[in-house]
């Protein structure tokens, strides 16, 4: 299934990328929705997946702990644990935050790739626009990434591959 | 046939802006060292150092035209990290579709509760 909105991911560099959305609702409220558990909860996790633990400490230098649960392909039941570390609040503008990998514990999994994201949420005429600028930690944590799949997108298809890959499957 | 490129290697190779740069170019059709020179603003050994660097790790196709060497994208070294960016990009797709659902679900909400409606307890939040 495609994603309903036309706007295209963002390729800034090879490790920096950017996805934008405007919605249409107020910014106090869509940065609510992006900053408290009892609303992230409803929408972050992938269809058909739950976030049954969610503890944030919504501050700089505070951490959000939450686990994604859902179905794998082969129809075992996953479990995907995140920390995301805040460096930097501009309440309700903009959120800076390392996104990593963890454990049950909340341990951060040194191996595993870390990413940073940088959101903005921008007043456009009574509705909200935000844009999610990523940026991998590294080339190796790219890498990484690109060979595990997509870890929460593995139970997705993707549909159309744009004309770029086209041409290389030529 | 060349080995096969590792992950990195390709990395390695498209990390140079004016290597992306001439990767996007050959998206458009095969091109000459020239051509791809003059569109990036190159000097020829500048635009044959890149290349090559494409060439070795099987991203950009070469074949000889007279005394011209004709590039083209080749490669299906690049099939994977596209492949990611696209998943990438479809799962932020989704993950944002649900927002935009859950926000008007919300806000239909509110104004239920402002306008004092008798409250409907069919359709309120079951689809978040």
């Amino acid at each position: 299934m495609m994603s309903r909105a036309t706007q295209k991911m963002e390729r800034i560099s090879e490790r920096e990328f950017a996805v934008s959305r405007t919605f249409a609702a107020p910014r106090d409220l869509v940065w609510q929705a992006w900053t408290q558990c009892e609303h992230l909860q409803q929408w972050w996790a992938p269809e058909g997946w739950s976030v049954p633990v969610c503890k944030m400490d919504f501050r700089v230098g505070g951490t959000w702990h939450y686990c994604m649960k859902g179905p794998m392909p082969d129809g075992s039941e996953a479990e995907s644990w995140g920390l995301t570390v805040y460096q930097e609040i501009v309440e309700p503008e903009l959120i800076v935050a390392l996104d990593q990998f963890a454990d049950a514990a909340g341990n951060v999994s040194p191996e595993m790739p870390k990413m940073l994201n940088t959101i903005t949420f921008t007043p456009v005429d009574g509705r909200t626009k935000v844009t999610n600028h990523f940026e991998v930690a590294s080339a190796d944590d790219l890498e990484t990434l690109i060979n595990m799949g997509m870890e929460e997108g593995m139970t997705q298809s993707w549909d159309q591959l744009d004309a770029l890959l086209t041409q290389l499957q030529k | 046939m060349a080995r096969l490129s590792t992950t990195t290697d390709v990395f390695n190779a498209i990390a140079e802006p004016q290597r992306r740069a001439i990767l996007e170019l050959l998206t458009e059709g095969e091109l000459s060292v020239n051509e791809i020179a003059e569109a990036l603003d190159l000097n020829q050994p500048q635009a044959s150092k890149h290349l090559r660097v494409l060439h070795e790790v099987d991203l950009v196709d070469v074949r000889r035209e007279g005394r011209q060497r004709i590039y083209q994208l080749q490669s299906e070294s690049l099939k994977p990290v596209h492949d990611w960016v696209q998943q990438f990009e479809q799962f932020w797709g989704r993950r944002l579709d649900r927002l935009d659902d859950y926000l008007q679900s919300l806000q239909k909400a509110k104004t239920r509760e402002e306008t004092n409606d008798e409250p409907s307890n069919t359709e309120d939040g079951t689809d978040l």
